[in-house]
């Protein structure tokens, strides 16, 4: 069952690797493959047995997939030096900013939008 | 004959399974960690990321050996980007009724994140490589890495900027959006979704299970929104 999910989940990353190099060149190949699965279960209707168990064994350890590629800031770490305050700034701010922007912006949508309801 | 002890250490020390023995060791010992304590700022991550660099540099290894001997770990990385549509089809079949709030906060509130930490960067004279990179701080690592190395900028100092706003959202967020009055859980679900992903994610599910929907949803919509656009825009303005 795992087995069958994974090459589902291979399968769709080859094609989008495939389409990338014919007609996306600016999108990445897997998250191509992401998209086109996500057509594929729409047009479907629901996940099979094997590719629900395939990727949620596969999310479970994305944290631990993801160290090797983040112990290569070692090679960074002039660069973060030399911006370190711009980058901090940028980061914290705009987090705080867009934290609210959103939070309050999708409040008043809903609130706009129960109103309508009880008043037609 | 004595026993060539600096022989075996160094056979020890570069022989192709060791990076792959170091990094399961040290992301264990991280989620171990976390798990005892709870405490947010230990993301396993994070934790096992700085363990692993300390190890690397005691051992006089070269990043570039390390990555070699890593490579099964970063195959699997591929699928495990495409695994992430099953969440995201399971979460879009539960906002039929908000779909227009959600949709509209989605747009402006991702564009706004986006644009003002570049501008920022920008403004604080961060040079192109950093900007390009901080731009997908707000999406779930492993996009924001593919997206990072897409248009620019480099995978790795994604996946650090990735986590620091992560646990900063996570932090701030919900008090932040008590000052504010935002108290509707889809709203305040949606909003640490958005900005702080994986780890604003796992705040909202602590708040409620509506809360943690909405932000599971906002993450992958934001993941994917991004990788799509972002290269696109990216194109464009270069």
């Amino acid at each position: 069952m795992l087995l069958r999910g994974l090459t589902w989940l291979v399968l769709f990353q080859l094609l989008g690797t495939a389409l990338n190099h014919l007609l996306l060149p600016m999108l990445p190949g897997p998250i191509v493959g992401l998209l086109l699965l996500l057509v594929w279960l729409m047009a479907r209707g629901e996940v099979g047995q094997p590719l629900s168990e395939a990727s949620s064994s596969l999310l479970r350890y994305l944290p631990l997939l993801l160290v090797p590629p983040a112990v290569g800031v070692m090679v960074y770490a002039k660069d973060i030096a030399a911006d370190f305050w711009a980058i901090v700034g940028a980061l914290v701010i705009s987090c705080v900013l867009s934290l609210v922007l959103a939070g309050v912006l999708m409040q008043k949508l809903i609130h706009r939008q129960s109103a309508r309801k009880e008043q037609p | 004959m004595t026993p060539d002890v600096q022989g075996a250490w160094t056979a020890v020390v570069h022989h192709p399974l060791f990076g792959i023995g170091i990094t399961l060791g040290a992301y264990q010992l991280a989620v171990a960690a976390y798990e005892r304590t709870r405490w947010i700022f230990l993301q396993p991550v994070l934790v096992s990321m700085l363990l692993l660099i300390g190890v690397l540099l005691s051992c006089g290894i070269q990043y570039g050996e390390y990555r070699k001997s890593t490579e099964i770990l970063n195959i699997l990385l591929g699928p495990a980007t495409v695994a992430l549509a099953v969440p995201l089809y399971l979460n879009l079949r539960r906002i039929r009724q908000l779909f227009w709030p959600t949709f509209t906060t989605l747009v402006v509130g991702g564009v706004f994140a986006t644009l003002t930490c570049v501008a920022l960067g920008y403004a604080f004279g961060a040079e192109h490589m950093i900007l390009m990179t901080m731009a997908p701080k707000s999406v779930t690592s492993p996009i924001a890495m593919l997206v990072a190395e897409q248009i620019g900028g480099v995978a790795a100092l994604a996946a650090v900027f990735v986590l620091i706003t992560g646990v900063l959202g996570a932090i701030v967020g919900p008090a932040l959006l008590d000052r504010f009055g935002v108290t509707h859980p889809e709203a305040r679900g949606m909003s640490l979704g958005i900005t702080a992903h994986a780890v604003g994610t796992s705040v909202a599910l602590q708040e409620s299970d509506e809360c943690g929907a909405f932000a599971a949803l906002a993450m992958s919509l934001m993941g994917v929104a991004t990788a799509v656009l972002l290269p696109l825009a990216v194109s464009l303005v270069t």
